[in-house]
């Protein structure tokens, strides 16, 4: 994902409480912004940009911790919680690409193609889950794994599928719990206090 | 029975963050006789700064108390009991439970009072004494450093002419700075860093000859100096001089030794340095090299407004603050400070403060990470990292777009190290869990996947260690300071 963007409007001089709402709101909708990608669980890139949003709302509440309500702290844990969740099955889905790459590679030779990542040929911009060098590693013929070692990785590979999907599930039922109370509503009056 | 020739006993307790407190006196308008003086170190503030509200455990411990201190009350006969509660009940979002179940358990009513009125009856407190010599001082500042909050008060001729009150005491400050124990050399350096721009916004037209302290950091740390410098039991003053003393054995012994050595309860023993960075803060900021610090305080100035004021002292103490605090805001001439909460702190300052905090917190973890002892070291700096490109984040648009970009390159480069560091890290953590989990037919493969991380790991330690080791700490907090420069504009388009 790309840097934040430089919020606009903000004037050095006006009060911090001000302009840290002001941020806070901005963060807010860059949140939702991904909102639409909640039911689709294998746009991964777009889940993980939900992620870095998720993760930037929090910091601002965490620069500005001492300018904000402590009412503030329930809202906080909640977006940390998303933000877990999010990066729980962000970790898996690195991982079941490591195990693709590396079952796929010593099967096909195609190797990074098929690893870089189904999202990245959508999205040319975004980085790849597993790193170029560490994936130059794994091919290595030389330590290709041996038909015991295959068997184990395809076994690995569908448990972490499994995984993945019960961590999708927790997250998303997470999500809804919170929009069922209007969570962005709450954050948002909290912020005009 | 009272005897109808000597002034009436009545007591006041006051509910802080940190102390709950008692004093019972034979009182008069502007004289008190004290026959009790009792304090529990309760740190009710402790919980509102981890969870925003009171605790059970510590609504519980308060409740206690002052069961004990009416018994204790009504023993010397007195009446009323006059209970008022400041900061940290203000801050709680439970405040109106809270006073409710004291109410219903001890029969005692508090009264949840202002800041602005906090601050004038310390004021009375704390000054009695010093009114009552044949020459008192005509400025006089009285500062009551509290555990939530620090209330400033100065006055002409006895009659208060400008007050404050700011959101930081001695426990708010240890909770969020001061945190090991005892304190680390980094971190009192952070918590300097705060304070210093922080009260960088106090601007002083008249100085006060005379600034009376009050509150129970500052008499503990008198105590402490009293016994560890040899400064005669007699002594009330405190110079800078005995103050960074104090700091020398704070940060030198853990709580416990000032607590068994100096006689101090060990909760008082843990804040006392972040009382003592504050008071010398506030001194240096006041060009003040000597305080006097006062035992007295709200609870003596309740009792001595109930004598002058009767039954509507409350209303008539709060009333007079609040004409001070209009005052103060339609007449700049009698705006003898100008200070700011951290809610009301200039947006250009609060970035200069929280950039070099934030840069002060992640250069404290290369030595660490450089160590290889703590796999977590490279977590809690890349932690550490993205707090520091949130605050840029959030402060880009009035920064020095060439510092800016200056900085925010080296910070992600340093976070770029870490996060390949601590990406395959997470794998290798991850693969290890599961190993003691899967099926056996799983395991050859999962094995098999863990060597060549193990050594694609190894080469991104390397790499890191040789990045951390050439990077230029000083020239990096330079190029930190130069991103918000004094009279900074916007530079986002708005």
């Amino acid at each position: 994902m790309a840097k934040a963007k430089p919020i606009t409007g903000l004037n050095p001089q006006d009060p911090t409480g001000k302009n840290a709402r002001m941020i806070a709101k901005v963060r807010l909708e860059d949140l939702y912004s991904w909102e639409h990608f909640v039911d689709n669980p294998y746009n991964i890139v777009e889940l993980h940009n939900m992620r870095i949003a998720a993760k930037r709302l929090r910091y601002t509440f965490e620069v500005f911790e001492d300018v904000f309500p402590v009412a503030s702290r329930p809202i906080v844990k909640e977006i940390v919680q998303i933000q877990e969740e999010l990066g729980d099955f962000h970790d898996t889905d690195v991982m079941i690409a490591l195990l693709r790459l590396c079952l796929g590679s010593y099967d096909t030779a195609t190797v990074p193609e098929t690893v870089q990542l189904n999202g990245n040929k959508q999205h040319p911009k975004e980085k790849s889950l597993v790193s170029s060098d560490l994936i130059a590693d794994l091919v290595d013929p030389a330590v290709a794994p041996s038909v015991e070692e295959r068997y184990g990785l395809e076994h690995f590979l569908q448990n972490q599928e499994q995984l993945r999907n019960k961590q999708y599930d927790a997250f998303r039922q997470h999500w809804y719990a919170l929009q069922a109370r209007d969570f962005k509503r709450q954050v948002l009056e909290l912020l005009e206090t | 029975m009272q005897n109808q020739s000597s002034p009436p006993m009545r007591a006041a307790i006051d509910i802080g963050s940190n102390t709950i407190h008692l004093v019972v006196a034979r009182c008069s308008p502007h004289d008190l006789d004290i026959v009790e003086d009792q304090q529990e170190l309760v740190r009710i503030g402790e919980s509102v700064t981890a969870k925003g509200e009171i605790s059970q455990e510590k609504a519980n411990a308060a409740i206690a108390t002052l069961k004990r201190y009416k018994a204790l009350a009504r023993n010397h006969n007195a009446n009323p009991i006059l209970v008022v509660a400041t900061e940290a009940i203000r801050q709680a979002s439970n405040s109106a439970a809270f006073l409710e179940q004291v109410l219903r358990k001890t029969k005692l009513t508090v009264q949840l009072i202002s800041g602005t009125a906090e601050a004038a009856l310390t004021f009375f407190g704390s000054t009695y004494e010093v009114y009552k010599e044949p020459h008192p001082p005509t400025q006089i500042g009285v500062m009551d450093l509290g555990g939530g909050s620090l209330e400033l008060v100065t006055a002409r001729n006895m009659h208060i002419t400008w007050r404050t009150s700011l959101p930081i005491g001695s426990g708010w400050l240890h909770d969020r700075y001061l945190a090991s124990n005892p304190p680390t050399y980094d971190e009192v350096a952070v918590a300097e860093a705060f304070l210093q721009t922080y009260f960088r916004g106090l601007r002083l037209r008249h100085h006060p000859a005379v600034l009376i302290v009050t509150g129970g950091s500052a008499n503990s740390l008198l105590l402490l100096a009293r016994y560890a410098f040899n400064l005669g039991m007699q002594r009330t003053q405190l110079t800078q001089q005995d103050l960074t003393r104090c700091q020398g054995l704070l940060i030198s012994l853990p709580a416990e030794e000032i607590a068994q050595r100096f006689e101090q309860p060990l909760e008082r023993a843990r804040i006392l340095l972040a009382g003592a960075l504050i008071i010398q803060t506030v001194m240096s900021r006041l060009h003040i090299n000597e305080i006097s610090v006062s035992s007295h305080g709200i609870r003596e100035g309740v009792l001595l407004a109930y004598e002058r004021y009767g039954e509507r002292w409350l209303e008539i103490v709060s009333q007079s603050a609040e004409a001070l605090n209009h005052l103060q805001r339609s007449d700049g001439k009698s705006e003898a400070f100008i200070t700011y909460t951290p809610e009301a702190e200039p947006f250009a300052q609060s970035g200069r403060r929280l950039l070099q905090e934030r840069t002060q917190k992640m250069l404290e973890w290369p030595e660490e990470v450089l160590k290889h002892e703590d796999v977590e070291a490279v977590h809690k700096m890349r932690v550490a990292t993205r707090r520091l490109r949130a605050t840029l984040d959030a402060y880009q648009s009035i920064c020095d777009p060439k510092s800016f970009k200056k900085v925010y390159r080296q910070v992600k480069q340093i976070a770029d190290a870490l996060g390949a560091a601590r990406d395959t890290d997470v794998m290798l953590l991850n693969l290890h869990a599961q190993l003691e989990q899967v099926k056996n037919e799983e395991k050859a493969g999962v094995e098999w996947l863990v060597e060549p991380l193990q050594t694609f790991r190894e080469q991104k330690q390397l790499e890191l260690e040789s990045f951390l080791q050439m990077l230029d700490e000083d020239d990096l907090k330079k190029q930190i300071d130069l991103c918000i420069v004094e009279g900074a504009m916007s530079h986002g388009k708005s």
